[in-house]
């Protein structure tokens, strides 16, 4: 299947590109001053961080438009991404705590936007319990659609909830109206990094999605054609 | 200016430890199950 290798030398292509990652962030990049090395889990966590929300923000379009079109691509597509995005989150939450440690003292306090990043994995969690759980196809694509929708807005509340409440956890210094507050390597090496994850979120995906596609195939017995891939 | 830069490199090495852990293996995983799905 030519979905399935695409996903395969794109997934290849983006672990290849994270060795590079972790070689530019780890030996290029200067030490931040204040934090120390610790500073440079940024570059791992907050790459993460993104493909996580951007995970979510897919799964809820492809539910509002399996909702509107019942067209199963998009179904296929929000299981995908709901898998990849578990993963992506598992990295966030990780690194995360292990950065805190040393920075504010504590793994982990339970502020809006560490609670509310928890809240995404647990979301991506019963995402796909729930389509371990219902075996009708139809009932199953509904209701993943409907939490997929729930799991897109909250997405703006994770992002805004550091201007909202008083939180450890930083403000945004790439994604925000004004320019970026990061020196220009260190600016280089998390872009660098944002590309590499999403070229792997890709990659995942795109795998994943065609494995969806074989075991319904496999499901209907005679390898159907995949006519909807 | 701190006079000294804060000694946690064992953090860092842990996070990018656990980092590649999670996408790797969720990596090797994949192709796995395509192997046979």
């Amino acid at each position: 299947m030519k979905l399935l290798k695409a996903g395969r030398w794109i997934t290849a292509a983006g672990l290849a590109l994270l060795a590079g990652v972790y070689v530019r962030a780890l030996v290029f990049t200067p030490v931040e001053r204040f934090q120390g090395p610790a500073q440079k889990i940024f570059y791992v966590h907050v790459p993460a961080a993104w493909c996580a929300m951007l995970a979510m923000g897919l799964v809820g379009i492809a539910g509002i438009l399996y909702l509107l079109l019942k067209d199963p691509r998009f179904d296929r597509f929000g299981e995908a991404s709901a898998e990849v995005g578990t993963v992506f989150s598992m990295v966030m939450l990780t690194t995360g705590p292990i950065w805190a440690k040393p920075i504010w003292g504590t793994w982990w306090t339970w502020d809006a936007r560490l609670t509310l990043t928890l809240f995404l994995f647990l979301l991506f969690l019963g995402l796909l319990l729930l389509r371990s759980a219902v075996t009708d196809p139809g009932l199953r694509a509904r209701y993943s659609a409907v939490l997929g929708i729930c799991g897109l807005v909250l997405l703006p509340f994770i992002h805004l909830s550091v201007y909202f409440f008083r939180t450890l956890h930083p403000q945004p210094i790439v994604l925000k109206p004004s320019a970026p507050s990061l020196p220009g390597p260190m600016l280089l090496t998390l872009l660098f990094s944002f590309a590499v994850f999403t070229i792997l979120y890709v990659g995942f995906v795109t795998q994943r999605y065609a494995l969806a596609l074989l075991r319904e195939q496999a499901e209907m017995g005679a390898g159907g054609g995949g006519g909807n891939a | 200016m701190p006079e000294n830069i804060p000694q946690n490199a064992g953090f860092m090495i842990a996070a990018y430890t656990a980092a590649a852990v999670i996408l790797v293996g969720y990596a090797v995983l994949l192709y796995r199950r395509t192997l046979k799905p």
